[in-house]
């Protein structure tokens, strides 16, 4: 998966108005609550088969760290 | 008194017809803005025909059983069309008498299509951030009793309405702390063209059943769905509303 379509997905997941930025502060954002964590989750299982733990999301900052954790997966 | 404001924009799905046309009408009456959806575009003219405030009642035909996957973006449309919606009243439904010995898988999917499928993906549409005002979003869902009578010949249909009352009862808690409300409403036997069916299929079994206040009226429905919607019912979600006059 390119970068920009995970953008898009993550805008999705957080339905959030704005288009997001890849160095975003994700704490700084409201839309970044549990069930967008949760659902986070869910994508990563069912899109990269990668099953990420909340423990995982606590370090979390910007996007750039979510495509890391998606390794392979999400290319630039 | 309940009363809206035009700039409180309702879905209604079904609205040309029995509950979801009782609900269009009355919201309309009582102030809000309403975008009636239906297959059948006579007979959405037909019910904006009865509407008090016709500058507020706008209609879309749409099959909502076609792409159900892409009903979100459907309803993104019509938020760019209409504004932010302060509320979705889902009375699209079938209903179908099917002996188990009858019931095959394409029927019961085709039932869960319109019962259950589109309307969790109206739910979806209607939750997203971007379709709805926030704080004091309603929305309804037109369950049955069948879903707890469970009588002879409904099991698909029983089953459908029975899953979406637990599922909006799930979404209701995802969406509890936005203040963003979902409410079920499980009505009984009620005078509309869908019923008439049914009598004409169940005939003598059905009529013998008691209702004391007698058969239920389009009204006694769409009073309780339109209270749900309104700011009235700010403190309620989750339920389902059982409108059966008892029998149950």
């Amino acid at each position: 998966m390119k970068k920009d379509e995970f953008l898009v997905a993550l805008e999705d997941i957080l339905q959030t108005e704005d288009s997001i930025d890849v160095n975003q502060n994700l704490d700084e954002m409201e839309e970044w609550d549990s069930l967008s964590k949760m659902a986070v989750m869910a994508y990563y299982k069912k899109n990269f088969e990668i099953a990420i733990t909340l423990n995982d999301l606590k370090d979390i900052k910007t996007p750039v760290d979510l495509i890391k954790l998606a390794g392979e997966k999400i290319d630039d | 008194m309940i009363s809206f404001n035009k700039e409180q924009v309702y879905i209604v799905t079904g609205a040309s017809s029995g509950i979801g046309e009782g609900t269009a009408l009355l919201l309309n009456e009582l102030g809000a803005t309403v975008v009636g959806i239906a297959r059948n575009e006579e007979r959405l003219n037909a019910m904006k025909a009865k509407c008090k405030y016709p500058e507020n009642m706008h209609i879309e035909m749409k099959d909502l059983t076609q792409d159900i996957e892409n009903l979100p973006q459907h309803v993104k449309e019509l938020k760019n069309k209409y504004g932010k919606f302060s509320g979705l009243a889902c009375c699209a439904g079938v209903t179908a008498v099917q002996p188990l010995k009858l019931l095959n898988i394409n029927d019961v999917q085709n039932l869960f299509n319109i019962d259950y499928f589109a309307p969790l993906m109206l739910a979806k549409a209607f939750s997203d951030k971007r379709n709805n005002i926030g704080e004091g979003a309603s929305a309804v869902f037109i369950s049955s009793l069948a879903a707890n009578a469970c009588n002879r010949g409904m099991a698909a249909y029983s089953g459908a309405k029975a899953a979406l009352i637990a599922s909006i009862r799930s979404v209701a808690k995802e969406f509890a702390l936005q203040k963003i409300r979902f409410n079920c409403v499980s009505p009984s036997d009620i005078k509309t063209p869908m019923q008439d069916w049914i009598k004409d299929i169940v005939g003598d079994e059905r009529a013998s059943w008691s209702y004391p206040m007698g058969l239920g009226e389009v009204s006694d429905v769409a009073n309780v769905v339109v209270f749900l919607l309104s700011d009235a019912a700010k403190w309620i979600t989750a339920q389902n509303y059982v409108v059966d006059c008892g029998v149950m």
